[in-house]
């Protein structure tokens, strides 16, 4: 479903060059859960980027099913954006002035669906916060700050969920509550694509890829 | 949820910088409308004194020493003691004014319908101060017909305008004095006439006087051929009030024109002149408001880097982040116009009195959409260039900044 092919980013120029990317290919078929690992600045949230279309390639493609999207206009990403990719951020990246509820909800705003409230409300029933569906973000803990963004992922129902260091935030406890939620979500057969620096969580994951200075340089299956 | 719903709960949020933003459009505006306000006030009081004073001309003896006054506006001096006009001189003071508004429309090329008669309105008046009912009173003869046509706010409170030889008309406060009433019989040097009317209140000489036909006065002081002054009424505002002023103080001699209108316009002319430097000052405080609002929204743009790139990760296109900064820019500009107007109006009328004296300011609403109009603009303006620098925000460039 998803193939990244040749790719490489090269940031700076000449005399300041860094290579995030050198040449990196992998395949990730439907139902895929792979985690992406490797110590800082190997390059592994430059992949997940460029995968989402949120940063260019200097080099290569990236195409999804069946079509490249590494040349897509921003017009055009806007409509991969809004059906078949998703986000889960470090960060969580919530609207601080909307409620969980609303957060979850702008997906479909921007998608142009009004209404959409059962859905939304449905979602995070899913990631166990229905009844925080009116809490604002401030008034919720990292890890249902993470359940709300990944409700806000799931509720255009995308093909590929791409997570960075989705768990990197929490303490342990935490951190292994959200991670069961990802493999409640693959074993429905979302497809997920994890970056991590972390084992204990790379463990979730049904492969792992390993980076070291943009390139591949290992891939176990467990 | 609608998009402009996004845009209110993040207003709500943020409401001290959207104030603070609304702030600049409020500054423009209200220094526009404090501006527009004291300008209409003070044209709508030479208007109105200009419609009042209606006669564009006055013709007074060439020796005089009475003040004329016609509210705020200087007529020059008028003696009531042995200085007359000849009445012989009426007919020629009527062709002189008359030809010189037709060379006046002539020229401009109005065309009107000219029967070749009196196109001018000349009322003569004689002045004689007597005593009616024993108090010493201002007797004005007049030519009714002639009389009611410049004195355009004449309104009679009692009774009815004089339509007699023997009737005469009393200002308001000359009635009181004289204890008069419709029907009330008087003596004026030996003649019975009966009062017909009461003027209302005009807040000038005429309130104290009493008015009878000029032609039984002039019998019954012997004075018959004999006028104190004339008002001229002229056309309209397009006529050459002070061409008509020279002719006649050319033509005739022993007497003295002068142009109500000149005397209006050389105030209006300085109304204008202020009213020029004041809007040029309005432009500017409104250029300056509207860097002010640029500043404020690249900032909140910049603020909102962050926000921006969340919304474009779950979907937003570039015309919806336009749109969020336009809506917002919409909120922006409602608040500035309507406090814009409030604070400019309430201004104006602390302001205006001071700057032009004897002006009452009164709040205008057809400045209020003007206002409105005005704020959405300066704030959409402003708002341009920082949502067009919100749409090239890369998202993960976004993310990586902070």
């Amino acid at each position: 479903m998803l193939e990244v092919k040749n790719a490489s980013k090269i940031y700076g120029g000449d005399t300041n060059k860094v290579v995030a990317l050198d040449n990196v290919s992998i395949t990730v078929n439907k139902g895929d859960f792979i985690a992406v690992m490797g110590p800082s600045g190997s390059g592994k949230s430059t992949l997940l980027n460029i995968i989402g279309g949120l940063d260019q390639l200097s080099s290569g493609e990236v195409i999804l099913d069946g079509k490249r999207i590494d040349n897509l206009s921003e017009n055009d990403l806007v409509d991969i954006r809004r059906g078949k990719l998703a986000y889960v951020f470090q960060q969580y990246h919530l609207l601080a002035s909307l409620s969980a509820l609303e957060n979850v909800l702008l997906p479909l705003t921007f998608g142009g669906l009004n209404g959409g409230n059962e859905r939304a409300l449905e979602m995070l029933v899913k990631v166990g916060l229905g009844k925080r569906a009116d809490h604002k973000p401030s008034q919720l803990s990292g890890g249902e700050q993470q359940r709300v963004a990944i409700a806000r992922a799931l509720v255009n129902t995308p093909q590929l969920i791409l997570a960075d260091e989705p768990t990197g935030n929490m303490d342990q406890k935490t951190g292994n509550e959200i991670l069961s939620l990802f493999d409640g979500l693959n074993r429905e057969g979302h497809t997920i694509i994890m970056v991590t620096h972390d084992p204990d969580v790379a463990r979730h994951a049904k492969e792992i890829v390993f980076l070291r200075d943009g390139q591949v340089v290992d891939r176990v299956t467990q | 949820m609608k998009l402009y719903k996004l845009v209110a709960k993040d207003v709500v949020r943020r409401k001290k910088r959207v104030l603070y933003a609304a702030l600049g459009v409020v500054i423009g505006t209200m220094t526009v409308v404090g501006i527009l306000t004291i300008a209409l006030a003070g044209q709508e009081r030479i208007t109105v004194q200009l419609e009042k004073y209606g006669p564009n001309l006055s013709v007074v003896p060439a020796i005089s020493n009475l003040d004329m006054k016609l509210g705020n506006l200087s007529l020059g001096t008028l003696t009531v003691g042995e200085n007359y006009i000849s009445a012989d001189k009426i007919p020629q003071m009527q062709q002189i004014a008359d030809e010189e508004i037709r060379m006046g429309f002539a020229s401009q090329g109005i065309r009107f319908q000219d029967d070749g008669g009196n196109i001018a309105t000349l009322a003569p008046k004689l002045f004689v101060n007597t005593k009616v009912e024993g108090i010493s009173t201002m007797v004005v003869g007049i030519q009714p017909e002639a009389e009611i046509k410049i004195k355009t706010w004449w309104k009679i409170k009692e009774g009815e305008y004089i339509q007699k030889q023997d009737q005469a008309i009393v200002g308001t406060v000359a009635a009181s004095l004289l204890q008069l009433k419709v029907g009330s019989p008087i003596s004026i040097n030996g003649d019975k006439l009966t009062i017909a009317g009461i003027l209302h209140e005009t807040g000038a000489n005429d309130d104290y006087q009493l008015f009878i036909p000029i032609d039984t006065l002039q019998k019954a002081f012997n004075k018959e051929g004999l006028v104190s002054s004339i008002d001229i009424r002229a056309l309209c505002n397009a006529c050459p009030a002070e061409t008509i002023a020279d002719a006649l103080n050319k033509e005739i001699a022993g007497i003295r024109a002068v142009a109500v209108k000149q005397i209006a316009e050389t105030e209006m002319g300085m109304l204008e002149k202020i009213n020029r430097f004041m809007i040029a000052m309005a432009i500017i405080t409104l250029a300056v408001g509207l860097f002010g609002v640029i500043n404020t929204m690249m900032t909140s743009v910049h603020e909102r880097i962050k926000d921006i790139g969340i919304m474009r990760a779950v979907g937003a296109s570039r015309n919806q982040i336009i749109k969020i900064f336009i809506y917002e820019a919409l909120i922006i500009g409602i608040i500035g116009g309507i406090l814009g107007y409030i604070v400019g109006s309430v201004l104006a009328y602390i302001i205006g009195p001071l700057l032009l004296e004897g002006t009452t300011v009164h709040y205008v609403p057809i400045y209020f959409p003007v206002a409105l109009g005005l704020a959405i603009l300066v704030a959409i303006l402003a708002t341009t260039y920082p949502s067009f620098l919100a749409t090239r925000i890369r998202v993960a460039d976004s993310f990586r900044s902070l």
